[in-house]
């Protein structure tokens, strides 16, 4: 795992090295910071579960961005409509068998293989963006609550229990069926939108009535996914914003802003960034889950959950190497993030960083 | 403070919740484009009469929040009505909430039965292959789609095995349902408790003495409660095994090992405290299965609230739908509240 290590540390003084370029001495400053750095990355390098979960991501990463390019089937186009024996064929292994597709065709006769490289790209994107708009949502609102503390946090944290009371999944559904006329109509008289659109998901403008769909998931589960943060958030703030480093903060008279970004923030992220890291995965599956229940995109975008779900109706006479294979592709992208995540609960965690720094020592002296 | 207070305090804070979630609902609702009351009655039986009449019936003239304090009116004194199915939505959400409770009950036990054992096992032999074996079935329990495990332990155990069937829920018989429900006629307080109990098939066969219905239920509900148990057995170990861990190493099990305590004692100490995370977490699992496995009840083919709620959702049943989502969040903020209390019984230095 040396190379992982080595790879890292790279990283890291590459980025130093831009940083000093843009700041002067900005590495002198710094440097206990890089050591932190390096000693995670060390960690990192140890631990095999988080090496695996970070290779799958990585894999799964790559194939999200150059799958639909790479696809050598085209969605749109269902082989049945010339020849019905394409639906549901069995899966091909060589050497016995060759001439038709590996892992067998969908309903529609299409490669399962070539089908499931957009799924993973459509996953893939949602499950990250709902991440990354979700959790800020939750942070700031966490952060503001937990500082200000009285009414505003009262109200905040008011509004956080009636969305954790609210059932998510339903909220999702709500969203699901209502927005997706509403957002169709912005796409179809925005052509710039649609290309966007279009091209992140990689799928044709001419879906964009399931990239209506698609985004109303994206919207729904946006909506759902902070209250989890605000809450964690504010717990760690009201604890740190009684430290002596903040009152130090307050009277050098800097604003409330900097100093909950410049001073609270870093003191909380660590946790907030191991959930993050475990909730795309559950966001992966979550959305999955949407389009099993027929609330996603529709035909004929091949997204995983919704493929799965029209597999259910031939199960298991027909179609179980569709479900298992589907099934396996969404396994190993969540796992991916849920194993990187167990790695960072260990590598963040302060106390479990020095017993590594420990370690580290002692076998740089051998 | 005693718990009396802390009780009624939190229950007067459920208030804001409840009809913060309700606005919700109703907003989100009301925002959808199309007419409600043309995907209840359906195209054919369309004529204007009928649409006014339905119109009128649920205020749909009258403007937003009149229709909303309508709704909320109707939702407490318990006459809201299904609109598709023509029947009081208590009594639909009651019958089908039942089966829930069910699945939940069941659920739970396989969840309990798996996670706890393995998470004592786990801490037990920590740092060896019984340990990492437990983290990966966390991690991969945790990273499983359901409805692809669910389709493949229904292949195992329906299809190849026949050890479980797929259709229907198992009842008592009708003289016991209706001896039950003609218990609030005859006994005052306890009477309307047994009735609300009795609306669970499971229980209503125990008080009639009809004890082949519980094992019915449990052959026809045990597959679901297995994916369940499956799924999140594995989290709730790590759990277990995180917190005695941490139990272990605090410093009055040093004292206690040094007093010379024997071995057996020690561990109940460790236990004790350790208590307190795996109940929260175990009492928010119990929480969210009953909320409805919505996947679950679909594949399995379970008649449920998370269904209802469901289909309500597709054909825009607003009554339901408020109705349900009502119940969900009231659920949730009691189990919250039933998690609090245990807290104070399991750890005496917690005290309200």
């Amino acid at each position: 795992m040396d190379f992982i290590y080595i790879l890292l540390k790279k990283i890291i003084w590459k980025y130093a090295g831009l940083r000093e370029k843009i700041s002067p001495g900005w590495i002198q400053k710094n440097s206990s910071r890089i050591r932190e750095w390096e000693l995670m990355a060390y960690a990192y390098s140890r631990s095999p579960i988080g090496v695996l979960g970070g290779l799958i991501v990585f894999v799964t990463f790559i194939l999200a961005v150059i799958g639909p390019m790479i696809s050598w089937e085209p969605y749109w186009e269902y082989k049945i409509i010339i020849n019905e024996s394409y639906r549901y064929m069995p899966p091909c292994l060589p050497p016995s068998c060759t001439g038709s597709p590996l892992l067998g065709t969908d309903e529609w006769g299409r490669d399962i293989i070539a089908m499931s490289l957009y799924g993973i790209r459509i996953s893939f994107v949602i499950s990250i963006v709902v991440v990354v708009l979700g959790a800020p949502l939750g942070i700031i609102l966490g952060l503001i609550a937990g500082y200000k503390g009285g009414v505003v946090d009262e109200a905040i944290m008011r509004i956080t229990d009636i969305f954790l009371a609210f059932p998510g999944l339903v909220l999702a559904i709500a969203f699901a069926s209502v927005l997706p006329q509403r957002i169709r109509g912005a796409l179809e008289s925005n052509s710039i939108l649609r290309a966007f659109f279009a091209g992140l998901f990689g799928l044709r403008e001419a879906e964009y009535a399931q990239i209506a769909a698609l985004l109303s998931i994206w919207l729904a589960m946006v909506l759902v996914w902070w209250p989890g943060y605000a809450r964690i958030v504010r717990g760690s703030v009201l604890s740190i914003r009684e430290m002596p480093f903040i009152e130090a903060a307050k009277l050098s008279g800097l604003s409330t802003w900097s100093i909950l970004f410049r001073h609270v923030l870093p003191n909380v992220i660590s946790p907030v960034l191991v959930m993050m890291t475990f909730d795309i995965a559950t966001a992966t599956l979550f959305a999955a889950s949407l389009s099993f229940l027929g609330l996603g995109p529709q035909e004929p975008v091949p997204e995983l959950g919704f493929l799965i779900s029209k597999a259910g109706y031939y199960f298991p006479e027909r179609s179980s190497h569709v479900v298992a294979f589907l099934g396996i592709i969404l396994l190993v992208m969540a796992l991916g993030w849920n194993l990187l995540g167990d790695a960072l609960r260990d590598i963040l965690d302060p106390r479990t960083r020095r017993a590594i720094e420990y370690r580290m020592e002692k076998e740089k002296k051998k | 403070m005693g718990l009396g207070t802390f009780i009624a305090r939190r229950i007067l804070t459920f208030i804001p919740t409840l009809i913060g979630v309700l606005l919700i609902t109703y907003l989100i609702a009301y925002a959808i484009p199309t007419d409600p009351v043309r995907a209840w009655v359906g195209e054919k039986l369309m004529n204007p009469q009928t649409l006014e009449q339905i119109k009128a019936k649920y205020k749909f003239n009258a403007p937003w929040y009149e229709q909303f304090a309508f709704l909320v009116q109707q939702l407490l004194t318990g006459q809201l009505e299904d609109p598709i199915r023509h029947r009081n939505v208590f009594d639909e959400i009651s019958n089908r909430f039942g089966v829930t409770v069910e699945v939940a009950i069941v659920g739970f036990l396989f969840l309990v039965a798996i996670g706890i054992p393995l998470g004592l096992l786990a801490a037990i032999y920590k740092d060896t292959p019984i340990d990492f074996a437990v983290r990966i079935m966390a991690l991969v329990g945790s990273s499983l789609p359901s409805f692809v495990l669910y389709y493949f332990l229904i292949l195992l155990l329906f299809t190849q095995f026949r050890t479980t069937y797929l259709a229907g829920i198992p009842e008592p018989s009708l003289t016991c349902r209706l001896s039950i429900a003609s218990w609030p006629e005859s006994i005052p307080v306890l009477g309307h408790i047994g009735a609300a109990l009795g609306k669970v098939p499971m229980f209503a066969g125990i008080m009639c003495g009809e004890f082949d219905v519980v094992g019915e239920t449990f052959k026809r509900l045990y597959l679901p409660g297995l994916a369940l148990g499956l799924l999140n057995g594995g989290f709730i170990a790590r759990i277990v095994r995180n917190s005695l861990l941490d139990a272990l190493s605090a410093e009055f099990i040093t004292y206690a090992k040094a007093r010379g305590l024997r071995k057996l004692s020690v561990w109940k100490h460790a236990l004790k405290n350790a208590m307190v995370p795996v109940v929260t977490v175990l009492g928010l699992n119990f929480g969210g299965l009953l909320s409805g496995a919505i996947i679950a009840e679909t594949v399995f083919n379970i008649p449920g609230i998370g269904r209802y709620m469901y289909e309500a959702i597709l054909r825009l049943n607003f009554p339901v739908i408020i109705a349900c989502t009502f119940l969900v969040a009231l659920v949730y903020v009691t189990i919250n509240l039933v998690v609090d209390i245990l807290y104070a019984i399991i750890d005496p230095r917690i005290r309200y």
